[in-house]
């Protein structure tokens, strides 16, 4: 159906045959609306507004749409582009239609007393709240926060603390934590100790709390990151010791704890911590493995996979990212890269034929992210790097939307956004290969408040290092670090849906 | 004296030499005044650091959070700090005026934390059973050390063990087995170099007479040799032999540090007149090369224990990092390329970066500033 669509009294302006397209199931036009005639002066604004009309998308309220022509965003009237490209008038325009992009836009900050380390969520769309089904409660969005206060915290949307862990459980700074469900969390840190958390809200859901349940005792140093798998109850743990842990939630499933790394062990504990442990009644228990895969070097991240929780990816400062075989305890694979590795987060392979495979995103402390394809057969296991962090890659997590995209912290003081399908060659400086580059950066918004002195400093992200990110659909893009405050940023739309 | 420039052209580019730190990545604030000395523990996560507010602090060295604090004194700087090698036990010394104190931070887990606690005691017995006077706190009154408890507060705060000398003590360097250490007292005369050995609580001292004033000495990391530092000349001991091996003539005219290359044959030394040599120790008493790159006194020298990379540091505020590569072959000459300066600490009172520390397995320093700063360059 070719309907003019210009606006009255500019029946004289030159029309142009456009072909409007999308990937975006939701979105699809009726059959054979797709092609009209539009006036040639016509922008990106008037063309989605065209889109959005009655006879054509009938949409209940307007969608902002960008319009791709060979790839590329118009940014023009229609007559500019086809002139700038040495186009026909004649020929029918191909435009591919698109969510217009919204950049991150900071929502708001939740205030602690010391610096964040870690951060997860609870929702509707989070990991956690999936695994719960129907015992999450409708609205019951949270935040864990771990602190290097030695503190666990638990906060609703409006910013509220609904519970705080009891002091003196975690008896040195906690490095990691993540819901299991809605009723349990994990956590680990400094102390060496992996706990387990019964958490519940009150019947107004307006106070809450977090109730130690079980201790867990083997690692031999600093516990940095954790992972958890809601449905079975484990816990995989990654330790400055240089092990992997494999953990059960269930006490009766696990091993007594190693005596000798109990508090109070020894002529040497002090006085405080024997009175500490002495009137904790939380049951104390082993590993059901932990495996030395990485030396004397510390194990830095630790994820299940995606699709198979009796398979994990761990890396290390040791350089390397190793398959496990959980039910063995076996390292399967172990992919060599060149730099110490700090972070780790798996995405799902949109790539791959199999669909059921993954990639993985390794935080470099040479300030970088490698994709690898930890694929045994994997001909490259270096998919591309993801270039433009100015410090330590600290934390990562995949987009809740995509397959292509994910965020990063580090301590520049940013977060990133990258979209994968945006890859450029390597310049020989940076060692060839497909190079990435960020499509959005979040600052923290602790370093523009007024009062926070803007000091030059040759330390990139001095006193605003991220050490925890989350994104989910519901909540964002969450994170946290060095400046003690909770972030909370859009996350919706930042990627184009092609 | 070699103008690097013209050194430049025959040599490697240094984007070939990666790894070497390039960037500062982490800073490290809480000292109250300048900070003296830094050293990497050997498992590479832990920062301990000590300064002129009399404290030692220990730091997560990736996350920059002090983590654990004592205060060794309200009057003097804590002027050394250095880890004890090995993994079996994590002990911390570090050196305020005459004193040596041997601490615990509490970073450890209980097994770690008794078998240090097992290291710092077994004097005790060794002492007792030696059967030598000893005052009532435990204490020995004869030989050129007392080896005591350092008493209440200090103890709860894991200070536990405590040897005290005749004078200042300047430097500090274990042996890698982690039994001996020598330390260095320059105003100290007779007694100005000291070896003790940590198991037995006992101090002796090794040489009668030195031609000069010790200014630091060290354990070679792979023969039983000893490096002794005098104002210009450094001196080689055979330990077991106990006779003079080798005297090493530098050229410079107040030397204020050196490094032995992990495979033992090559030195570095830096002087407070500027001057940066290379010794092969092989080759002749005069060094293979003399380099000038820094604008004031040179501070801290040191090899890096995996890679082939090194660094000085001096009171201009900077850290010179160089590529130098020791290849095992006589008629092959070591290759020295100047890499990268670092550059950000402030100079205070015409003091620059004052110590350095590699991480034993990183190509990660960490630097100590007259500035108040402690930093941490990948
Ligand atoms: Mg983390």
């Amino acid at each position: 159906m070719d309907t003019p669509m210009g606006q009255p009294g500019m029946a004289e302006a030159q029309q142009i045959r456009v072909n409007f397209t999308t990937s975006s199931p939701d979105i699809q036009l009726p059959e054979g609306k797709s092609q009209l005639l539009v006036p040639s002066d016509i922008k990106r604004y008037g063309l989605s507004r065209v889109l959005n009309s009655e006879s054509m998308l009938d949409t209940p309220s307007p969608i902002p749409f960008d319009f791709l022509i060979n790839g590329t965003f118009l940014r023009t009237t229609l007559d500019e582009y086809l002139k700038a490209n040495g186009l026909s008038f004649e020929t029918t325009v191909t435009l591919q239609y698109v969510r217009s992009l919204i950049p991150p836009v900071y929502q708001a900050s939740f205030e602690h007393d010391d610096w964040i380390s870690d951060i997860d969520v609870l929702s509707a769309t989070s990991r956690a709240g999936l695994w719960s089904g129907d015992k999450l409660a409708t609205g019951q969005d949270r935040i864990l926060s771990a602190s290097y206060d030695g503190l666990l915290r638990v906060w609703n949307s409006s910013g509220n603390v609904l519970a705080t862990s009891p002091a003196g459980s975690h008896s040195a700074s906690v490095k990691t934590a993540k819901f299991l469900s809605s009723s349990q969390v994990a956590s680990a840190g400094l102390d060496r100790t992996v706990r387990v958390w019964k958490y519940t809200e009150s019947e107004d859901r307006l106070s809450a709390a977090l109730k130690p349940t079980l201790e867990l005792y083997g690692h031999k140093a600093s516990v940095d990151a954790i992972d958890v798998h809601g449905p079975t109850g484990r816990i995989l743990s990654a330790s400055a010791d240089g092990c992997i842990g494999l953990w059960t939630t269930s006490k009766s499933n696990a091993p007594a704890a190693p005596p000798s790394l109990l508090p109070g062990a020894g002529a040497s504990a002090s006085k405080k911590r024997k009175i500490a442990s002495a009137t904790t009644p939380t049951s104390q228990r082993g590993a059901l493995s932990l495996m030395p895969v990485h030396g004397t070097s510390p194990a830095t991240a630790v994820c299940f996979d995606p699709h198979d929780s009796t398979v994990a990816y761990s890396a290390s400062q040791d350089h390397t990212v190793r398959t496990l075989d959980l039910t063995t305890a076996r390292v399967e694979h172990a992919i060599n890269t060149l730099h110490p590795l700090l972070a780790l987060t798996t995405l799902p392979s949109a790539a791959s034929s199999g669909g059921s495979s993954v990639l993985l995103a390794a935080g470099t402390a040479a300030r970088h992210i490698t994709l690898i394809d930890p694929r045994v057969s994997a001909a490259t296991t270096s998919v591309m790097t993801l270039r433009g962090h100015r410090n330590m890659v600290t934390c990562l997590a995949p987009s809740p939307d995509s397959a292509h995209a994910l965020v990063s912290g580090s301590a520049d003081g940013t977060c990133r956004i990258w979209d994968l399908r945006s890859v450029r060659a390597g310049t020989k400086a940076e060692g060839g290969g497909g190079v990435c580059e960020s499509v959005y950066v979040v600052e923290r918004e602790s370093q523009k408040a007024a009062g926070v002195r803007k000091e030059k400093s040759d330390v990139p992200g001095r006193g605003a290092k991220v050490f925890g990110v989350a994104w989910d659909r519901t909540w964002g893009i969450v994170s946290g670090g060095e400046d003690r405050m909770v972030q909370v940023n859009r996350g919706r739309d930042l990627l184009a849906a092609t | 004296h070699i103008d690097p420039a013209s050194l430049l052209p025959k040599l490697p580019r240094p984007e070939e030499l990666r790894p070497f730190p390039s960037i500062a990545s982490v800073e490290y604030l809480g000292h109250d005044g300048r900070v003296r000395s830094v050293s990497i523990d050997p498992s590479g996560q832990w920062l301990a650091s000590g300064g002129d507010d009399g404290t030692v602090r220990v730091w997560g060295l990736t996350d920059g959070k002090q983590q654990w604090q004592v205060k060794l004194s309200s009057e003097d700087p804590v002027d050394v700090v250095r880890w004890r090698p090995g993994h079996e036990a994590t002990i911390l010394s570090a050196a305020v005026g005459e004193d040596i104190f041997f601490m615990i931070p509490s970073i450890e887990n209980p097994e770690v934390e008794q078998a240090s606690r097992d290291v710092l005691d077994a004097g005790f017995g060794y002492a007792a059973n030696a059967k030598q006077q000893t005052t009532a706190a435990g204490a020995r009154k004869d030989g050129p050390a007392k080896w005591s408890r350092p008493g209440g507060r200090l103890e709860d705060e894991g200070v536990l063990l405590k040897a005290t000398v005749r004078s200042s003590i300047k430097t500090i360097h274990w042996h890698r087995r982690g039994d001996f250490f020598t330390t260095v007292s320059p105003s100290g005369q007779r007694s100005a170099v000291a070896i003790h050995t940590l198991s037995k609580h006992q101090t002796q001292i090794p040489f009668r007479k030195l031609p000069g004033i010790p200014q630091a000495a060290a354990f070679s990391p792979s023969k039983p040799l000893l490096f002794v530092a005098l104002q210009r000349s450094i001196r080689v001991y055979d330990l077991q032999r106990q006779e003079l091996v080798k005297t090493v003539q530098p050229g410079c005219r107040w030397i204020s540090s050196f490094d032995i290359h992990p495979a033992g044959d090559n030195l570095v030394v830096g002087s407070y007149d500027r001057r940066l040599l290379w010794h092969d120790l092989e080759m002749s008493p005069k060094p293979y090369k003399t380099m000038r790159f820094h604008e004031q006194a040179i501070r801290s020298v040191k090899f890096h224990r995996s890679y082939p990379i090194w660094a000085d540091s001096s009171d201009d505020g900077t850290i010179q990092i160089y590529h130098g590569k020791v290849v095992n072959d006589l008629m092959e000459a070591p290759q020295i390329v100047p890499l990268k300066t670092l550059s950000g600490h402030k100079v205070k009172q015409r003091l620059g970066v004052t110590d350095i520390d590699w991480h034993p397995k990183n190509p990660w320093i960490v630097s100590a500033g007259a500035d108040g700063s402690i930093r941490l360059w990948t």
